[in-house]
């Protein structure tokens, strides 16, 4: 089975993810999914596509704590994250949270806290590729 | 000797993603660092110019500015994040 936590140029399933999160886990209620994709227009401008890159070692690292936190925090049994790095066409899938809980709340509760966290505490950066130029982006909208 | 690696639009800014840098006996603080990177990297003045808005690392630990960086270290400066 592959590694709950990854970070990886190619695209993911997110049917193979929700699988290998529920297999073995039938006390699991609830699965919440959070999928980041690439928008063709941010900020008023088109975007053609985005260059994701890393801090290699420091960003799975980083995702592994918030997993661990997450499993800490809320009353999940399962938590999976998956990022891509490299460039990505709008329209593509950018990053996968999956929670899975005895009940929902806590799994909706751990996929947005994961996600927020995930923009605020991992070495990853985003390049928007427009047709007027290339912007690499700094805040958390 | 020290690694200093950048990132994102200061990997730009520098042209290059990593330097290296002489350490002094004993270490030397994370500010007096920034301040030699500076003056080899002058495009970099304006960025670090208030590190704390930077994300500061040694070895993959995030660390502050009176950190002390020993010989063989791994330093990085990081702009803000943008994941996800």
């Amino acid at each position: 089975m592959s590694e709950p936590v990854r970070i990886q140029t190619g695209d993911f399933s997110v049917e193979e993810e929700v699988k290998a999160l529920h297999s073995g886990n039938g006390r699991i209620g609830g699965i919440v999914t959070f999928l980041g994709t690439a928008r063709d227009l941010s900020r008023g401008r088109n975007v053609s596509r985005i260059e994701f890159e890393e801090y290699a070692g420091m960003a799975v690292k980083a995702m592994n704590v918030l997993r661990g936190k997450a499993m800490n925090q809320f009353d999940i049994i399962d938590m999976r994250i998956v990022h891509r790095i490299g460039t990505i066409q709008a329209g593509e899938q950018i990053v996968l949270i999956i929670a899975g809980a005895v009940h929902r709340g806590a799994a909706f509760d751990a996929c947005e806290w994961c996600i927020d966290a995930l923009k605020k505490t991992v070495p990853i950066w985003k390049k928007e590729v427009t047709p007027s130029g290339e912007t690499w982006v700094e805040d958390h909208p | 000797m020290i690694r200093v690696l950048f990132f994102a639009r200061l990997a730009d800014l520098a042209k290059v993603r990593e330097a290296k840098f002489d350490c002094p006996d004993g270490g030397i603080r994370m500010d007096e660092l920034l301040r030699q990177v500076v003056a080899r990297f002058p495009s970099l003045e304006a960025s670090l110019a208030r590190p704390k808005l930077m994300f500061l690392a040694i070895n993959q630990e995030q660390a502050d500015l009176d950190a002390q960086v020993k010989d063989g270290d791994e330093m990085a400066i990081m702009p803000p994040f943008s994941g996800g």
